[in-house]
Order: C-alpha cells, then structure tokens, then sequence
C-alpha cells in the first residue's frame, strides 16, 4: 500500500466527456436518480452491501433467473468443488449393493437412478437427477463395464438429496475438508496410473499378436515357396529325393540340386540341419538322459 | 501511424481520460492460456512514434485493463489468477502494485472504471459473478451474482452514477443498480454467448451488445423486447464493442474475423468503415475520448495500433 490517499475522489478530474455537454436525446431512463454521495457508502445505505464476499466457483444460487428457462448443464471443466461431496462419502462403501442400512430404512435402493455407465466417468459431475422416492438415493457409478469400475459418478447421496447445486432450496454445503480433497488427489492418481498401465498393457498385446502373425505369415510363405519350387522341378524333369536327401548328406547329389532343395526341404526335413529339431536336438539327450 | 510491438499477445487497450497521448495496453502470454502478462503505459510521440513510458509485470495474464478516473496515473488490471491490481505509474516499481485484490475465484476477464461518480470500478469474472469495488474500502462493496455462467464484459452507465450493463455467456445481457438487490433488467439478447456490451454515450437508453452469433445488437432499455438494430457483418464472434464518445450512432467493434468496424447503427447501411490491419485475432478496440476519430486496437499479433478514422493503421508517418 502507498502512503498515497486514494481515499478523496477529487484527486483530480479528467477532462469534461464530449456527452456531458450534451443533453439526452431520447427522454428520461427508466432508472431511479442517482444518488449523492460516494459509491460506498450509497451501497452500504442501501442495504445490498456485502463487503469481501469470497466467490466459490460453485454453482449459482440464483434468485431471477426466469429468463432463461433451463440451466446450463455443468462444462466438462467445471470442477464445483464442495457441492458434490455430500454423496461422496455415502458413495464410499459401495460394495453393500442396495438397500444398505445407510439410507435409514427408505428404500433408497428401489428407487435410485443409476449415475453408472456411460455418465457416471466425470462428464457429469453433478452427479444424477431425480430418482423416484425423493431421490434419496443414487448409486453412482456401481455398475460401470471395464476397468472403469469404481471411479464412476459420485451419487447424490443423504437423506434428502438436497445436495443437488440446482435446487435453490437446499442448504449450501460447505467446501470438503482436507480429506476429502486429499482422498480425492489420491483417486485421481490411482486412476491415472491405472489407466496407463491398461494403455501399456493393451499395447504390449497388439505387438505381439502383431509379430506372432507375421512370423507365421513368413512360415507359411516360405513352404508355399517350397512347395511351388517343388512342383516346377518336377515339371522341368527333374527328380527329386527329398526324403533320401536328408539321410545322403550333400555330397552325393549333382552341383545346383543339393543345397536348394536342402534349403527348401529344410522346415520338413527331420534331420540335424532343420529348425525344426535346432531345439529338440539340443534338448532331448539332456531331458532323457 | 504508429504500430507498438508486445512481447505478448494483447488483450485490451484504453486511452486516458486525462491525457490525449496515452494508452494503455494489457497484454498476455501464450494467448492467455498460460503464463505471464504484462500491463503498459504508452505514449504517442508528436513525431509520430509509439514509446514505452511504464510497464507492469503480473505472474498470470492480463485480460483488461482500465484507466481511473479520478486520478491520472492510476490503473487497473483484470488478472487472469482472479486478482484486481492496481497500478501507479507515478510511483517507483518497488511500490507497485499499489494493491492487489483477490476475491474472485476464477479469472477476470473484465473492468470498468465508474465515469460519473469516478471513486468505484467494476470487475466481471468467470466465476459467474461482478464485483463492486471502491478505493477507501480493502474489499469489495458488493458482489453480483445472477449470471448462470461466466460474465464477460461490464460497463457502466456513461451518465448515471450507479447503473451499469454486464454481458454474459449465458445469453444475457443485465442493467443493474447498485442500490438494488437483484439486477434491475435481464435482456436475453442473443442465442449465443455475449461477448461485450456497451453503453450509448449521449442516450441513456440505449445498449449494445456484441455476441458470439457474430452480431452487434442494439437495445433500449425502455423496451427490451427486440432489438433497436441488428449489425451484421463480421465473419466471427464479435469480442468488443464501443460507442464512439463523440457521435451518437456510431460504434467500433473488434471481432475474431480479425477486423475492426466501424457502425453507423441509424443507418440503412451500417458498416462504415472495415479495417483488416491485424493479422490474428483483434480482441482490444477503443475510441479516444479526448481526440474525435482517433482509434487503437490490439490483438493475438502482439501489435498496438493507433490510427485517425479513416486512415490505414499501416501507413507509416
């Protein structure tokens, strides 16, 4: 703060406005005439002064609002901390499935609409609306598919549901204590990581299937190859011996024959060279021995 | 005439009440999504140049700005933390800002400072409410809330001391009385979110309002039933309005279509003049009150223009 006084308005004044030389046009404003004295203080004779009036960002408690006829529905990034809690606490056990001891004896879970499914994962927040017996209970989020489970919508829960931010004669509620902001951190973390280990995990899968396919892919290609190579030999007049050719060895078959057709026969072939038995080669004397 | 570079991307621009070659320009970084802002005070030199005479750094942008009326070098700033600042260019940046008041719970988005009774401003924020403030009380007066969603633009009445307008993203515009507990008039102008409103300087009666629906509309506040005129013509939402201070009919309005019109809301053909000099959004206009003609307006191109009406804001002198 200066030691400046911004206290008295007549520091200084600017310029007379071009319009104050000029009179109104189009007769007298329907409003009431302008009252002597300054700002602050015709506020505070009036009555509506409310100094310091700390804005929570919840929702409106609006008095005259007829003009517009719906409310706006909550936006994605409206977070309207301390109104949705009261729910939050009776949403924590929700493994007691209906009709648990927590409602007092209403049938709360006969009548309550579900927040799960496609609402109940943070669009709407505000959690559901209604229900039939004085929405006195609403499950939110119970019966969520897939691995969003537990984080779903959180029901409007107590008594009377007057929770609700929308309607204008339930008591307001305070902001949530440090738990519930501190639980609700926590929540939000666990959901975090669980959700990139889902990502990490689904990724994982594609890439295998992925290989696997083509490895086969490559597999089956090659015996097709093989067989193909096979046929045109024949064709051509030239015989073949595949069986005998593993047993003979390379040495005794003329020039191009030998190594080709090992090369092709080779998957089939049950001999010492083939990928086929690499393994079994190796492992068999040690596994029986 | 003159163009002034920012470092960053600007929001608002106002002339003094006081002097006829000083503007005020808020501006903020990274398009006012995220980071600093930064408030100046700039001088138009008789040779034709813009210079710097102070700048005032803030932790978070700054989305509006607005000249005291009571004393010439003093300003307000709409911050983007929810912060009203107050600054004094006649003092030593040590001592500045002179105040910072934070009740709003989101960000400002607009102020306006009261040009009759000139010891009060308004501010508007996007935790739906208005807020009253005065000089010789720490907090706020009043607070107004009605709007269902952010409140965009307020402005006070150019000849009554205690009325003033606000525009809102729930589709109205309202009059208020600050004696009054609720608002005294709810105009659902537009089917879109209001961006601007603005009062007519030499007829009480009448209001404008710019909307996302990319019109301008006019209003009497005696019968709010349909509008006084429609403007269309900008290719986007409209962002400000202003009634020129020295002729009842016209209006200058900026628009995401990056242009900057000039209206003559009486006339059969209302679009006088379309500058196109901002090559991004224009988002800050306003008409000098000391100088007849004399335009600024700013934008998302980090550019400060001040030009005479009629003329091309890129001419160079």
């Amino acid at each position: 703060m200066s030691n400046r006084a911004f206290t008295e308005v007549s520091g200084a004044t600017p310029p007379p406005k071009p319009w104050e030389r000029a009179g109104s046009s189009s007769g007298p404003a329907p409003f009431k005439p302008p009252s002597p004295g300054s700002t602050s203080d015709i506020v505070e004779a009036s009555g509506t002064a409310k100094p310091g009036e700390v804005v929570s960002n919840t929702g409106n408690t609006t008095a005259n609002n007829s003009v517009i006829a719906r409310s706006l529905p909550t936006r994605p990034w409206d977070q309207n901390y301390g109104n949705s809690y009261g729910g939050y606490g009776s949403n924590m056990n929700y493994n007691t499935g209906y009709g648990s001891s927590m409602y007092g004896g209403s049938y709360g879970g006969l009548g309550g609409s579900y927040g799960g499914g496609l609402y109940g994962n943070s669009m709407y927040n505000r959690g559901g609306y209604g229900g039939f017996n004085g929405g006195s209970s609403m499950y939110g989020g119970m019966y969520n598919s897939n691995f969003g489970g537990p984080m779903g919508g959180y029901g409007m829960g107590g008594p009377y549901g007057n929770q609700d931010p929308n309607n204008p004669y339930g008591p307001t509620s305070s902001p949530p204590g440090f738990w519930m902001s501190f639980l609700r951190v926590m929540q939000g973390v666990v959901n975090f990581f669980g959700r990139i280990s889902i990502l990490i995990d689904q990724n994982t899968q594609a890439f295998h299937m992925f290989m696997s396919a083509l490895l086969q892919l490559f597999d089956r290609s090659g015996m097709l190859y093989g067989e193909l190579a096979r046929f045109v030999l024949r064709l051509l007049g030239i015989r073949t011996k595949p069986k005998k050719l593993a047993q003979a060895g390379a040495g005794q078959l003329p020039g191009a024959e030998g190594p080709e057709q090992r090369l092709l026969e080779g998957p089939k072939a049950a001999s010492g060279h083939s990928w086929d038995s690499v393994w079994g080669a190796a492992d068999a004397p040690k596994g029986f021995s | 005439m003159p163009v002034f570079k920012t470092p960053f991307n600007g929001y608002a621009v106002r002339f003094s009440p006081f002097y006829e070659n000083r503007i005020l320009v808020a501006t903020a970084q990274n398009f006012g999504i995220l980071g600093n802002g930064r408030l100046h005070i700039l001088d138009l030199n008789p040779s034709g140049g813009i210079s710097e005479l102070r700048s005032f750094d803030t932790a978070d942008g700054v989305y509006d700005c607005a000249w005291s009326e009571s004393h010439d070098s003093l300003a307000v700033a709409a911050v983007a933390d929810g912060s009203l600042k107050l600054w004094d260019a006649a003092l030593p940046p040590s001592a500045n800002p002179i105040r910072s008041l934070k009740e709003h719970a989101r960000e400002v988005h607009a102020v306006d400072w009261n040009p009759v009774r000139r010891d009060s401003f308004i501010s508007a924020s996007w935790d739906d409410s208005l807020k009253l403030w005065t000089l010789d009380r720490p907090t706020s007066i009043r607070t107004f809330r009605e709007h269902a969603y952010c409140v965009y633009s307020a402005a006070w009445s150019p000849r009554h001391a205690d009325v003033f307008a606000s525009a809102s993203g729930d589709c109205t515009a309202r009059v208020w009385d600050v004696r009054d507990p609720s608002s005294s008039l709810v105009i659902p102008a537009h089917d879109h979110e209001i961006l601007s409103c603005d009062w007519n300087k030499y007829d009480d009666c009448f209001l404008a309002t710019a909307s996302v629906d990319k019109t301008v509309r006019v209003w009497d506040v005696r019968a709010s039933r349909a509008p006084v005129a429609t403007l269309a013509g900008h290719g986007y939402a409209v962002r400000r309005i202003k009634f020129s201070p020295h002729h009842e009919n016209l209006l200058l309005s900026c628009s995401y279509d990056m242009t900057v019109c000039v209206w003559d809301y009486r006339a059969e053909d209302a679009l006088l003049a379309r500058y196109d000099h901002h090559t991004e959004f224009a988002v800050g206009v306003d008409m000098s009150v000391l100088v007849e003609g004399l335009l600024a307006s700013t934008g998302w191109d980090e550019l400060v223009y001040v030009w005479q009406h009629g003329t091309d804001p890129r001419a160079m002198p």
